[in-house]
């Protein structure tokens, strides 16, 4: 076993959500934090040895241009979200504790951009994710539950997150998670057929699709047409190579995207997410937006 | 034409009119824009009929039902209830709207009542959808969400076949109220020494169980009642007559103060509490190897079942034993000296939790380290055959046993152990040949049921050719006859091949 960076008892590779959460308990509280300086600015202090932040040092934790999303800078910046649910983690990511001036103590999650498409294009620098809190999220390919946990989060307690996901395994380790966070509501379930789920979802805002198919275009849509409210937006993330791997990477992004301009799905930002993964891009845009006030709505 | 619409969502079924629409001259923008704008999509579809599910399970089933796209009883019930009734050989004058053309053509067949899923449909739709919480009065804002989170859960459980006897958080809290209850019983227990010596001092000293000790104060109660009479009792407690007599004859001689009857109550009934919590306990071990041997077979059977729940409950869970390495299993439970070896550069522990099972005792001071990390090795393949495959047996722990026995013997006497492939070969043929064998008890069984649904099946089609009279039928017949010959020809060959 390789020792861990500082000498503390939460790096072990082993022994899962036992032994990180033992390291992180035990090294809280302690030490004074600084006061609250400007209007939602509160120094936090790194509980863990992680990439950049090292145990211990004084971070700095503001918000981000998006509503629910948080910056921590420290020697190095770190995307956050405040956890909905203190004291838990999900799959041994980073936290910060932040004591604010009543002495109550606010937890935030790292929200690494290698591993979630979404926190790569909010670092990329997109515009507008249109995702905030109280607004309900439809997730088409939720996976594990790692970018879907980190939504969960910054829609906070009234908004909520329907995460289809249809392999069994990675469903298993979803519901687990839905169990405790009350606003995620899987559904084990092919995202091909939203009529097999129309009962479980309502009308949600914003649909999130990572799905990685070659037909994930008329995924989108069809979810977009059960569920999606006009004027709503949509995130589509597309993998170059899973829809054809033998043209280049800008046509297979063109392609995908007249392809949802042909169901009204009208994109307005492509973004392409090189620093993380390669053919990779993000389009970003609404559904049903009404014509007349076109200006207004492309933000 | 009247038109209605059937929506289902996850607290009930929704059956909706349509008013002032037409369908026929009107282009989908006036529609939406109808739909999106609530008090005009209000005038447009009223609500006519709302049937909440009465119970989970009757929601579960409904909700497997319509993603199959089939009519359960309860919808077909509550469309025939509420919307006009079709009368036999006319036209129907309305038609019901649904999201998907299968449960329409279901709900056709067996209530006549014609339904259409178009564009036009799918639109409205959107909108009762989006205002539904104006449709249901009743409901909260939160209460479809909360309906919706409790009938997805359900829905996935059933979809991955979460099985309830398989969990392992049972052997987890057990593990830990088992390791609480043995602190509270031993403080208990010293505390009913203690209180009990006030009145008995000499009792401590000849009986040093806790659990007797209890016992026997239970049964004396007063020592100045004691007699020989008390003797076989306490005889049949602690087993030896001759401390019955020594406790007899203390009883007599003591220097302890009497207690007044009251006193002695209380007493008395905290000894028979701690008695209590000492033979829940012994329960609860059984649940936890009953536990075990459902979760966790081969583990249990290989170190097992405290070591085993032990170190499932280090671990968080089967599934974080199962996935971490080897070398992790082997010093879980001495982190503490782990790190501060790291640290100083010192050398590491060899083994944690698992010291404690019996082959590490075995074995001599050398190979102590040895034994270790072979039996740490066995132990994550046993986790992972637990935590991954379907069935449960404890074939593989048994034979991964006598692999650790072994090794142990080559330590000792210098016998050269078998190879882990053969012998996991060994058990893979055992398995199968289990499994034909099951297989085969099965197919005699499935030939007896075969026969006797043949005997049925001609006995029917004699009956149905008694009944049709039709010339077209006729036709039919000669042809059934023809086809029935030849299943039963069919039906022998293949009893022939098996």
């Amino acid at each position: 076993m390789r020792p861990p960076k500082t000498g503390r008892g939460g790096g072990g590779s082993g022994g899962g959500r036992g032994l990180a959460r033992g390291g992180v308990v035990s090294s809280t509280r302690g030490r004074e934090s600084g006061r609250g300086r400007g209007p939602g600015r509160v120094k936090g202090r790194e509980s863990e040895p992680g990439s950049g932040i090292k145990g211990g040092s004084k971070v700095l934790v503001t918000p981000h241009r998006h509503a629910g999303v948080f910056v921590a800078k420290s020697k190095a910046d770190a995307l956050v979200t405040k956890n909905l649910v203190p004291g838990e983690i999900i799959y041994n990511e980073k936290r910060i504790f932040v004591q604010n001036e009543d002495r109550s103590t606010v937890e935030y999650r790292v929200w690494n951009p290698h591993r979630s498409k979404l926190a790569d294009a909010i670092t990329t620098g997109v515009d507008n994710i249109w995702i905030k809190p109280g607004v309900k999220v439809l997730y088409l390919g939720a996976s594990s539950g790692y970018t879907v946990s980190h939504i969960s989060d910054i829609v906070g307690p009234e908004g909520c997150v329907y995460a289809v996901e249809h392999s069994h395994i990675c469903g298993k380790v979803l519901m687990n998670m839905a169990e405790k966070r009350t606003n995620v509501i899987p559904i084990i379930e092919d995202a091909r057929d939203p009529a097999k789920y129309r009962m479980l979802v309502g009308m949600v805002d914003v649909i999130f699709s990572d799905v990685a198919q070659p037909d994930q275009a008329k995924i989108l849509s069809l979810n977009a047409s059960y569920f999606l409210k006009s004027g709503g937006h949509f995130m589509i993330s597309i993998k170059a190579n899973s829809i054809d791997s033998t043209i280049a990477a800008e046509t297979v992004y063109q392609m995908e995207v007249e392809k949802l301009q042909m169901e009204e799905l009208r994109p307005t930002e492509i973004l392409h997410l090189d620093s993380c993964e390669e053919k990779h891009a993000c389009v970003f845009g609404g559904y049903r937006l009404p014509r007349k006030q076109k200006a207004d709505s492309a933000v | 034409m009247a038109m209605f619409l059937l929506s289902e969502s996850s607290s009930g079924y929704l059956l909706l009119e349509v008013h002032g629409l037409d369908e026929i001259g009107q282009n989908t923008e006036a529609v939406r824009s109808s739909v999106s704008d609530l008090s005009r999509f209000g005038r447009v579809v009223q609500l006519i009929a709302f049937h909440p599910y009465q119970s989970a399970l009757d929601a579960l089933n409904q909700i497997n039902a319509v993603s199959e796209g089939y009519m359960s009883d309860e919808l077909r019930s509550f469309v025939e209830l509420n919307l006009p009734k079709v009368k036999e050989g006319k036209k129907p004058k309305f038609s019901l709207g649904v999201s998907e053309p299968k449960i329409g053509s279901c709900i056709f067949e067996a209530t006549k009542i014609p339904c259409q899923s178009n564009e036009f449909v799918h639109e409205l739709l959107r909108g009762v959808r989006q205002h539904f919480d104006r449709f249901i009065k009743d409901l909260k804002p939160g209460d479809l969400e909360k309906a919706q989170l409790g009938l997805a859960h359900s829905y996935s459980r059933a979809k991955v076949k979460f099985n309830v006897n398989r969990v392992d958080n049972m052997v987890i809290q057990a593990i830990f109220l088992l390791d609480t209850l043995d602190k509270d019983i031993n403080s208990f227990a010293m505390r009913v020494r203690e209180w009990y010596s006030w009145h008995f001092p000499e009792l401590v000293k000849i009986v040093n169980d806790n659990y007797l000790y209890a016992r026997v104060s239970k049964i004396i109660v007063d020592k100045s009642k004691l007699s020989e009479e008390h003797v076989p009792m306490l005889t049949e407690i602690l087993g030896d007559e001759d401390k019955a007599r020594e406790v007899v004859e203390a009883g007599k001689a003591s220097m302890g103060q009497d207690l007044s009857p009251v006193d002695l109550i209380n007493v008395q009934s905290f000894a028979q509490r701690v008695m209590d919590l000492a033979d829940y306990r012994k329960k609860l071990y059984d649940y936890l190897v009953t536990k075990m041997s459902d979760i966790a077979p081969n583990l249990a059977s290989l170190i097992g079942e405290m070591v085993g729940a032990r170190l499932i409950s280090h671990a968080g869970s089967l599934t974080n034993l199962a996935k971490c390495p080897s070398s992790t299993l082997q010093i879980l439970g001495a982190e503490k000296a782990l790190f501060r070896a790291l640290k100083t550069r010192g050398n590491t522990p060899k083994y944690g939790l698992i010291f404690h099972s019996s082959f590490i005792s075995r074995a001599s001071a050398k190979n102590k380290g040895r034994i270790a990390r072979f039996l740490a090795n066995k132990c994550s393949i046993a986790s992972r055959i637990d935590c991954f495959s379907d069935s449960s047996t404890t074939a593989f722990g048994e034979k991964l046993r006598e692999q650790v026995e072994e090794r142990l013997d080559f330590y000792d006497k210098g016998v050269a152990p078998r190879k882990n492939v053969d012998v996991m070969k060994e058990v893979m043929e055992n398995l199968e040949k289990k499994d034909e064998g099951e297989k085969t008890v099965e197919a005699s069984e499935k030939q007896k049921k075969r026969k006797t649904e043949e005997k049925e099946k001609e006995e029917e089609k004699s009956k149905k050719k008694k009944k049709k009279s039709k010339a077209v039928e006729g036709e039919e017949l000669t042809t059934e006859n023809g086809h029935s010959k030849k299943k039963k020809k069919k039906k022998t060959k293949s009893q022939d091949d098996e």
